[in-house]
């Protein structure tokens, strides 16, 4: 298992990706994060959000530049380490959730880490009452309310322990009460958080920096209370104001 | 609600018994495995025109039916598709097989019993079985062949087939749900729409199937499920293990019937 404590997270320089076809999805992207910074990915639809984290990830290897997680390069032979340090919840629960319960869920990253049966369990524990899921361990997935499946994919990533998270969408289906349970423990979290998102109002409570991209690249990087504020600029790369400023 | 729908609960409902806090669904699942394959053994090993000691076997699933608090109805209703086959496989035997047996005074061919014999054997095992996945999760069960050093890769097979089993039901549910909202006075799907359905259905199952697999990779799965922090084995599990043996052997090497007999008359 992990033994790092580093400051630095992600290390970017001039990062390039592209699918089959010829038209890049990333074009020399820059970002540069350290421990315990929650930084909100914002951009319209097919900007190439999803894309970034997943290279983050290293579900896809085939990027240029440079892409270091926790200094380590993203590299096929790092590829196992980095994801012990960097934990991804998916924009849909029902495909993060594969296990029976709840808790079998909650456990299964922890048991292919090859760890003892009570450090699973105290781990198991840990992730669930971080978010107030524990009396709910047993509880079968399907049962679970779109609110809770969400809880849980969290939980599922705490139980790893990571220095790293990274949220595709994480408030899309979620009711009034959900969003703002999610929000109070996304703050409580100390890891560094990379939030990918639609939802500036979401954005703008969890994330004190925030990173607007367009076609591929990075437009802006700063804080959250300032491009929140800025209509032209979030107007001219596909956004709105967030809610609460809008008439 | 559909048929997909109706057969996805039904899944979800056998998963309900799964996981329940029986006294069957306690023990080991290894235990549970081995009575099993140790009862159809004995099932299987009893001569063709041995029908009544065969029809005794029962004992075993009257038992365990009551045991684990489960519906015999529901049993034969989950299997109704697998049930009418293992009764077609003996349906030749009295064509064939003319030996004359006589059974409490009457005389009746060998083909017939054989036949009664072939289909109590083939019932019971089904039911047997559905006993085993009843009281028992796929996890489980799986966790017991890897005891009994089953390839990893067979067993990693099963489990990822159980999951993409679900994926594969939940889409064609989504699929048909739209279908039929868009399409209400048709009887089911119009032929020319089956090609373009089916490759839908296909291409987001596997989109969805790639996603999971995706989660199950960045949570450290090296292409086999661990299976730590399963119980180990309690005395009332080794008892049940013994007192089934104990009692297939006597249904099966003993007259037990016979004896029983002797001693009312």
């Amino acid at each position: 298992m992990k033994t790092e404590t580093l400051k630095e997270c992600i290390n970017i320089e001039h990062l390039g990706f592209s699918y089959d076809t010829e038209e890049p999805v990333l074009r020399d992207v820059n970002l540069y994060a350290v421990k315990g910074e929650s930084i909100g990915l914002i951009g319209a639809n097919g900007i190439g959000k999803s894309t970034l984290l997943k290279l983050l990830v290293g579900l896809d290897l085939n990027y240029s530049g440079k892409l270091e997680i926790v200094t380590h390069p993203m590299v096929k032979e790092n590829v196992n380490h980095i994801r012990e340090h960097i934990g991804y919840v998916f924009q849909d629960s029902d495909s993060q959730l594969f296990m029976t319960t709840v808790e079998e869920d909650v456990a299964f990253g922890p048991l292919n880490y090859g760890l003892d049966k009570e450090e699973v369990e105290k781990r198991v524990k840990y992730a669930l009452s971080k978010v107030h899921l524990l009396e709910l361990r047993k509880k079968q997935i399907y049962k679970m309310s779109g609110g809770e499946k969400k809880l849980a994919s969290i939980a599922t990533i705490l139980a790893m322990h990571p220095d790293i998270i990274l949220m595709d969408e994480p408030s899309v289906a979620l009711d009034p009460k959900n969003r703002r349970v999610l929000i109070n423990i996304l703050n409580e979290m100390p890891q560094m958080k990379l939030i990918a998102s639609h939802d500036l109002d979401f954005i703008m409570d969890t994330c004190e920096r925030t990173v607007l991209m367009d076609d591929g690249t990075i437009i802006f990087d700063g804080p959250t209370e300032k491009i929140m504020h800025d209509r032209e600029m979030l107007e001219r790369h596909g956004l709105e104001l967030p809610l609460r400023f809008q008439r | 609600m559909s048929k997909i729908e109706k057969n996805l609960r039904e899944v979800k409902k056998l998963n309900e018994l799964q996981m329940r806090d029986g006294i069957l669904n306690g023990l080991h699942p290894v235990v549970k495995l081995v009575t099993t394959i140790l009862y159809i053994l004995a099932l299987v090993s009893f001569p063709k025109y041995q029908v009544v000691p065969c029809f005794v076997m029962c004992i075993y699933l009257i038992l365990l039916f009551n045991l684990g608090d489960l519906s015999i109805w529901d049993g034969i209703r989950r299997m109704k598709l697998i049930l009418p086959l293992v009764c077609v496989v003996g349906i030749f035997n009295p064509f064939f097989d003319h030996t004359e047996i006589t059974r409490v005074g009457i005389v009746i061919t060998g083909g017939m019993v054989s036949m009664i014999t072939l289909m109590l054997k083939g019932i019971y095992a089904v039911l047997a079985s559905y006993i085993l996945i009843a009281t028992t999760s796929i996890e489980d069960i799986c966790y017991a062949l890897r005891w009994f050093h089953m390839p990893k890769i067979l067993v990693t097979v099963i489990l990822l087939i159980d999951r993409y089993f679900y994926i594969l039901g939940e889409e064609a549910g989504r699929i048909m749900a739209a279908y039929k909202l868009r399409a209400p006075k048709q009887n089911g799907i119009h032929y020319k729409a089956w090609g373009p359905l089916v490759g839908q259905w296909l291409l987001r199952s596997m989109d969805r199937a790639e996603v999971v697999y995706e989660s199950m990779s960045l949570r450290g799965f090296r292409g086999e499920f661990t299976y730590a922090g399963r119980k180990s084995f309690r005395w009332v599990d080794i008892a049940y293990l013994v007192f089934w043996c104990a009692v297939f052997y006597l249904l099966r090497y003993t007259a037990v019937l016979e004896m029983l007999g002797q001693m009312f008359i």
